[in-house]
This record gives C-alpha cells, sequence and structure tokens, in this order.
C-alpha cells in the first residue's frame, strides 16, 4: 500500500512568495511566477491607448433614454469604491448593484452608506439567508468553500439585473487572474470571455466548477426548487444574448492596484479597521464579512498561501517590501488558526454557520494538503503550541 | 464496534485499499494479511480479487492458506465476504485462461465465461442492478434493484440454487450475490459502488457468527 | 441490465487542471482535488484522471495524487499519464486507481501491454487511442504531437487480441470543441471491436450523446469541456437520457 512521502518541498517564486501550488499559478523554469511575469509586462500596456478604448467602450453605452449607463457590482470596499467613484469621474450614471454578504459587519454597512451618499442609486440584494447559511455549511463541509454563494450570488444577481433592467454594461473591479498570477493566457482569455458575460464566462470563472444543479439535487429529498436557488442560477444564455449584455474589467484598462485603490477610498470616506485585520497584512481589506477568515483559512489549508502571501507579494512586485521581510511576515502572520476575525471569536462565526468546533476542525482536516505540512514522528500533523499548523517550508530550500 | 478483528486476505493481486477504505469509512480496523495466525483469529474474512482465476488460485496455494479459508469457514463459521474473483473462487473449479482450476470448493459451482455477443461485450464493466431473490442481512437498508459496480467477464454458476440470493442481467441472468450460511459473495464491487456498496461491506460487518 | 456510464475525465498538467481544444491551447481550469471534491458529491459512475503532460516531461508518476484521490472516492477510478513500465502500472494500482489508462506506451509494443493484461487481469488496463481524420485514420501519441504509422482499424483488433479490458477513443479533432462526438467512427469502430469503447472528444449537447447511444452500443461518454465550460453536469445529462430511455444510474 503506497505510503505518503512524508516531506514535500513547496517551490515558491523567487521574486514573489506565492508558492506552485496556488492553482493557477505555474512557475517557470527560471523559478519567476506567471504573476510576477504579468506584472513585468504590465509596463509595455500603453495605458493612454487602453484608457481611450475604455472611453471608446462608455461612449458606446451610454444611455440617452433616461435609463443607466452601467452596472457596477459593489461591496462598498476599497476596490468597489474606487471603481464606482472613477466610473462616475468619466460622466457615467451607474446603477451599483450591492449583494449583501452573509455576515454583514458594521463596518460592512457603514461602507455600503459612505458609498450610497456619495450620490448614487443602488440595488441591495440579499438572497435569503436562512438557505443561504444551509448552502454554506453545505459547500464548506464537501468542497471545503465558504465563499460560494457570496461569488456566485454577486455575479448571477448582477447579470440578472442588467438584463431586467435593460443596462447592458456590467463594469467588473480587477482582472484576478492578471493580479494574482494566473498564467498570461488566462489573464487575456477573461479580459475577453468576461466581454461576453455568458456561462462559459461564469462557470469558468465564478462558479469553482460547483453549479446550483448540484445543490439542487443533493437536497434533492428536501423540497427545494429551482425558484430557491435562483440567486445561485445564471440567467439562460439566450436572455443574456438579447439583452446584449458585456462584461468588462475596470483593471483591464486603467492599472489597477488594491493598495492604491485603498488609499483613493480612504480619502473618499472608507472606514478601515484600527490595526491589521486577523490573518492578515492590511487593514483596508474584507472588512464586511465576518467569515471571511474561514475562507482564508481554507486556502492556507489546501495550497499553503493566504493573503499574507498575496498582499506581500503584490507589495514586493510593486517595489513596496522585500522579499525577506514577505518571507518573515508568512511565517509570523500568515497560516495561523482563525480563532478570531474583527473581534468576533470562531466560536460565534461558527454558531451563525452551523458547526461546532469539532465539526469544524474536522473539516479543516478533511481538506488539509497534508503533504505540505510538517508532522510528529508518528505521522500525524505537527501543531505549534497555539495549536498552528506549520509549513514544510516557507521558502526555497537551495 | 472494538471486538472485532477483520482481516482482508492478501492474495497480492489487485488492489485491496479501496476495501480498506470502506472499512475504515465505518470506524472499523482491518488488516491485510495472509499469514496464519491473523487469519486463525479473525473474526470477519474479506476475500478480494481482481484477476484470473488461476492466478488467485496460485496465490492461494503459494501461501498455504486453502485449509485455513476452508477451516475458519466451514468449520469455525467465521464470516467470510468473498468480492469479484473473491467470490468465484470459491466455486469448486474454475475455466479460466483455457484451464481447468480447482477452487476453494466453499460453494459448489463452476466459474465460466460470461455470454456475450456484439452486443453485450466483455468484460462486463459499469453500473448493473441487482435483483434480490431473497429477504437477507447483507441487503439490510439497501433498495431492490440498486445499482452496483461490475468488472469481470467470469461468471459464478452456483450448484445450488438456494445459495443464490441475487442476480444481474447481462444478455442473460447471472449469479450477483451468493449466501450460505456464515459465507457471502458478491460478483461486484461494493468498495466502488457508491453509498449502497459501502452499506453491504457495513451489513457484513455486522454479522455474527457463533 | 447495464447502464451507460457517463464518465467526466480531468486532464492535468504540472499538477494544474487544464482543458484544451484539439489537444492544444491548454488553459487552467482550477484544482485537481476540488474537482475530485466535487465529483465525489456527485457521485458521479467512475472518473477518469489523465496526467497529459507526464510523457512528454517524462515526470514521475505523482502516487501521492492518485492516493488522495481514491481516498475520497468511493467510485471507480482510472489514471492515465506517463505509464511506461510493469512497475508503474503496480504502483498506481496499489496508490489506489482501479484501472491504469496507457497512451504512448502501447504504441508500437503490444508486448508490454500483453504482459500488462497477464498479470494485473484485463479489466485493470485501459488503452486510449487518440486519433485524427484525414485520409485515413491517424492514430497520434505524446498528447496528440506524435503521429504514428499504425493502421487504425488494426491496432484496435490487436488490442482486443491481447487482452485488453477496454479502449478510450478520442477523436483530437472533435476535443474540446463541445460540437458533437465523432459518432460515425464510434458506430464503425463498434462494429468490429468486441471490447467495450469508452468515447471521447466533443461532447456538448444533449441531442448529440442521445444519437450517439441510440446509434451504436457503446459503453461510456467521457467528457472534458461541457463540465468545465457550462452548467451541464453528468446527472444533468443522465437525466435527459434516463427521460429518453437510455439505462443510466440516477
Amino acid at each position: 500500500m503506497h505510503k505518503m512521502e512524508n516531506i514535500h518541498q513547496i517551490r515558491y517564486c523567487k521574486k514573489c512568495i506565492i508558492p506552485e501550488t496556488r492553482p493557477h499559478t505555474e512557475i517557470g523554469e527560471d523559478g519567476i511566477c506567471s504573476g510576477c511575469k504579468y506584472f513585468d509586462q504590465r509596463n509595455n500596456i500603453d495605458w493612454d491607448k487602453r484608457k481611450s478604448e475604455l472611453q471608446k467602450i462608455f461612449n458606446k453605452y451610454k444611455n440617452n433614454n433616461n435609463n443607466y449607463d452601467c452596472i457596477i457590482p459593489s461591496s462598498g470596499g476599497k476596490d468597489s469604491t474606487y471603481q464606482v467613484l472613477k466610473v462616475l469621474e468619466f460622466g457615467l450614471k451607474p446603477l451599483v448593484i450591492t449583494v449583501t454578504t452573509d455576515m454583514l459587519t458594521p463596518i460592512g454597512r457603514k461602507n455600503i452608506d459612505n458609498l450610497k451618499n456619495k450620490g448614487i442609486d443602488c440595488l441591495e440584494f440579499s438572497p435569503n439567508p436562512v438557505l443561504r447559511k444551509k448552502i454554506n455549511k453545505l459547500t464548506l463541509s464537501t468542497v471545503g468553500d465558504l465563499t460560494w454563494t457570496e461569488e456566485v450570488a454577486i455575479c448571477c444577481a448582477v447579470t440578472r439585473f442588467s438584463i431586467k433592467m435593460g443596462v447592458p454594461l456590467i463594469i467588473w473591479g480587477e482582472n484576478p487572474e492578471n493580479e494574482n498570477g494566473g498564467p498570461e493566457q488566462n489573464s487575456d482569455f477573461f479580459d475577453d470571455i468576461i466581454q461576453k458575460h455568458d456561462d462559459e464566462w461564469f462557470e469558468t470563472f465564478r462558479t469553482n466548477g460547483l453549479k446550483s444543479s448540484d445543490i439542487l439535487d443533493f437536497w434533492k429529498k428536501e423540497g427545494i426548487k429551482d425558484i430557491d436557488l435562483q440567486p445561485y442560477t445564471f440567467p439562460d444564455k439566450s436572455e443574456i444574448q438579447k439583452n446584449g449584455t458585456i462584461g468588462i474589467f475596470l483593471g483591464h484598462y486603467l492599472p489597477w492596484d488594491g493598495h492604491k485603490n485603498a488609499e483613493f477610498s480612504i480619502k473618499n470616506g472608507l472606514t478601515t479597521y484600527d490595526k491589521w485585520v486577523e490573518g492578515s497584512i492590511v487593514n483596508y481589506e474584507n472588512l464586511d464579512n465576518y467569515q471571511m477568515r474561514v475562507h482564508d483559512y481554507f486556502k492556507f489549508l489546501k495550497y499553503g498561501y493566504d493573503r499574507v502571501s498575496d498582499w506581500s507579494s503584490l507589495a514586493i512586485r510593486r517595489g513596496r517590501m522585500s522579499r525577506e521581510e514577505a518571507v518573515e511576515l508568512s511565517q509570523t502572520i500568515g497560516g495561523k488558526y482563525p480563532d478570531t476575525y474583527l473581534g468576533k471569536s470562531l466560536e460565534e462565526i461558527l454558531d451563525y454557520v452551523g458547526l461546532t468546533k469539532k465539526e469544524f476542525d474536522d473539516v479543516c482536516y478533511k481538506f488539509t494538503n497534508k503533504k505540505i505540512f510538517k508532522k510528529n514522528s508518528d505521522g500525524t500533523l505537527l501543531h505549534d503550541n497555539k495549536g498552528n499548523l506549520i509549513k514544510t517550508n516557507y521558502d526555497n530550500i537551495e | 464496534m472494538n471486538n472485532k478483528k477483520i482481516v482482508i486476505i492478501d492474495l497480492e493481486i489487485g488492489n485491496v485499499g479501496s476495501v480498506k477504505r470502506a472499512i475504515h469509512h465505518f470506524g472499523y480496523q482491518t488488516i491485510v494479511s495472509n499469514r496464519h495466525e491473523d487469519i486463525n483469529s479473525a473474526t470477519h474474512l474479506i476475500l478480494p480479487g481482481v484477476g484470473s482465476f488461476d492466478e488467485g488460485m496460485k496465490k492461494i496455494h503459494a501461501n498455504r492458506i486453502k485449509e485455513i479459508l476452508v477451516e475458519m469457514v466451514k468449520i469455525k463459521n467465521i464470516p467470510i465476504l468473498g468480492i469479484c474473483l473473491g467470490m468465484q473462487l470459491f466455486a469448486t473449479k474454475g475455466y479460466e485462461n483455457n484451464k481447468e482450476t480447482n477452487g476453494l470448493n466453499i460453494i459448489p459451482g463452476l466459474v465460466k465465461k460470461l455470454k456475450n455477443n456484439t452486443e453485450f461485450k466483455l468484460p462486463h464493466i459499469g453500473w448493473n442492478d441487482v435483483m434480490f431473490k431473497k429477504k437477507n442481512k447483507i441487503f439490510k437498508n439497501i433498495l431492490d434493484n440498486s445499482d452496483f459496480y461490475y468488472i469481470h467477464s467470469y461468471e459464478f454458476i452456483c450448484q445450488d440454487e438456494v445459495s443464490i440470493i441475487g442476480i444481474s442481467n447481462y444478455y442473460h441472468n447471472f449469479t450477483s450475490v451468493v449466501n450460505q450460511n456464515n459465507i457471502y459473495g458478491v460478483q461486484f464491487h461494493p468498495e466502488k459502488s457508491l453509498e449502497q456498496g459501502l452499506q453491504i461491506i457495513k451489513n457484513f460487518l455486522e454479522i455474527q457468527y457463533i | 441490465m447495464l447502464k451507460k456510464r457517463i464518465i467526466p475525465t480531468l486532464l492535468f498538467k504540472n499538477n494544474k487542471l487544464v482543458k484544451g481544444i484539439n489537444f492544444n491551447s491548454w488553459r487552467t481550469v482550477g484544482s485537481i482535488m476540488q474537482s475530485v471534491r466535487i465529483y465525489k458529491m456527485r457521485k458521479v459512475d467512475e472518473l477518469i484522471l489523465l496526467d497529459i503532460s507526464a510523457t512528454n516531461l517524462n515526470k514521475k508518476i505523482d502516487l501521492d495524487l492518485i492516493n488522495e484521490v481514491a481516498n475520497e472516492c468511493f467510485m471507480p477510478l482510472t489514471f492515465g499519464g506517463g505509464v511506461k513500465t510493469i512497475e508503474d502500472i503496480s504502483n498506481i494500482l496499489k496508490s489506489g486507481a482501479d484501472k491504469v489508462c496507457i497512451n504512448t506506451a502501447s504504441i508500437n509494443n503490444l508486448k508490454f501491454i500483453k504482459e500488462a493484461c497477464k498479470i494485473f487481469g484485463s479489466q485493470a488496463i485501459v488503452i486510449s487511442v487518440d486519433y485524427k481524420k484525414s485520409e485515413a485514420i491517424e492514430i497520434w501519441s505524446n498528447s496528440g504531437q506524435v503521429k504514428s504509422d499504425l493502421v487504425f482499424e488494426d491496432y484496435l483488433k490487436d488490442l482486443e487480441s491481447i487482452g485488453v479490458g477496454e479502449i478510450i477513443l478520442t477523436s483530437i479533432d472533435k476535443d474540446g470543441t463541445m460540437e458533437g462526438y465523432d459518432i460515425d467512427t464510434i458506430i464503425k469502430v463498434n462494429k468490429f471491436l468486441n471490447i467495450p469503447i469508452i468515447a471521447s472528444g466533443g461532447a456538448g449537447n444533449f441531442e448529440n450523446m442521445l444519437d450517439l447511444l441510440n446509434s451504436t452500443n457503446v459503453s461510456a461518454l467521457a467528457a472534458s469541456s461541457i463540465y468545465h465550460f457550462t452548467n451541464k453536469t453528468p446527472l444533468d445529462i443522465k437525466k435527459f437520457l434516463f427521460t429518453k430511455k437510455v439505462p443510466v444510474r440516477l
């Protein structure tokens, strides 16, 4: 019977600290990851040209019939605030659509309202929270994903309202394939397919493979109907095409920088946390959902990286942090057991989700990629004295 | 739960990992062994197998376990579950690879190639339903006509019809589940048949014979 | 009666889940284990996992991955990619796969396949045959990089005669296009081949799959793109087929 190799060396990018285990990242023979390579190529982009392309799109979709010019999905966070205000600068009249998170924090609510008070029409949509909780618990325990409903609901709602309200242009923020190190072809590809904004885009980009029909089947004995899952079901391709719905990434046309977005948004009233949010090295991201740290922790368990790696890698690329500092942060701040988030205890968060701590720990264990963490001599996972897992290596071993 | 000693007989052919996993799934421990002392002290025996009849019997003879198996099963009445080739090895004789080979002869019968033609190709691979011929402990909590996963080209032709408790159809009806007292055999792979398969294993492990 | 199997194929390259078109333009579509978990949740008939870069990059077979996948699933698992030796097959089976899929190593090496069938049993050996149509049907290996000079019909018949359990027949022309299976070729092959065939390449719409299953006695339909890029799941397909009286496991 095959015995698992106990020691697995995680390979990291030589420039940033993203590991090869990250699903969409490729580290080349030269040891540099696709994210870094793509970032370097941004120097070759003619941003003026891109900006004028954006202007052309805006001119095309400007509505002269008393309707909105575009739809902007927004959480009220640092990126959404930037997106909305930028689009307003171009003289467009957007309909901002906010799909409230499952466990909205007071800061989250404040920021949603802050954006509204900039003078915009906002449509807030909240899927049935009772069902949503159930789905979250299901997706966490079966596929280790607590935020499937969040990703999918935003996407489906925005597309559905584009059709219902006859507003074809949807303006997203960053192309994550571009920003976080997807292979270059993915990045360009996603810029292309988001334009179509059809089911291929949705299935490839947003669902992580899970479909609403899976949820329907799983609970077929419990009387769940199609209409109950409508918030998580993408509209029909024919309706999308009839309406002429298209999507664009603002980050394709204007150079995107999450940190600069934060600075901009803070100047425009964004409330941040009073210190680095637990498990990260910024105080301005993921402030609206208490569950986010659990979500990030699962990324760490599965792939050995989390927000700390993401943010420090973005910072390295922009010359704001040294690699040594990043490695250290990934070890001192990254990968810790999510005992609190934004001041709320894990127990309270789990209580909302509907799991006991033991059930949660069992699920964590199930989704841990055992290969990338240190083990005791008996083969069980090693924990430090605070209950945290320890990766086999936090940097390349020469 | 803790007083079971489940032994998977290691014929060194095929993959016993899935059977092990299925047993662990229910919280039981199991060992994979062909040592006499392990087989001798088992409360439950499982004989899995993938491969040919003659290869299977060769391994049994090579490890000199025929006598002890027969003793455990026929005299000590220890429950045994034969899976796929394992079930076929219970037979009197097998006719694979154009050879006549003696089996364990713990359920009288012969193992012969499944009938086939251009419509019904061999191996018989895939999900096929089992029709329960008799009520039995091994079918507890399983719906009649449930599908199980098969992958075989030979069938067990049981001498005593009374021992046939489940049949499937592929070109013609063939025996898919046998039972004679403490001896159980399934032609399909319960460890690969999702929850209904796991239920078969669970039901088997809950059987006790004195 | 025996049900038709609807099987998702997971392709991976450098440990990333990928999908291409005509064996080209590969793009990453996610994480292998996440996909496996989703298929586990869906209780699919069977799972095929292929490492498409293994042969060309001469990579070691990732036995840990096979073990991890097998640990998740109580359904049959076929693994392929870079399988070259008897020891490879043995290791893959020991790690938890039920069947081993061989492609490139079978070309011009029937002796190896025959030996594998003898040692491990026909049931454990699946040969994957990738083909393109031009004037004749050409067999390509090494993930569609190398053209072989084998004669299509002869090769398939040889595989049958040496004891191979199953054939996966993949149309490179149709692969990733979602334009429909190459029904004509599958019909032709099914007439002269007496071992089960898994059709692969082109799965796109339900009518086409129904057409294929009504035209010929193929054993299973494998697909990949349709599950990554559309909202269709294997169960959706089976539900449709069930309404059209095709025997499937629901």
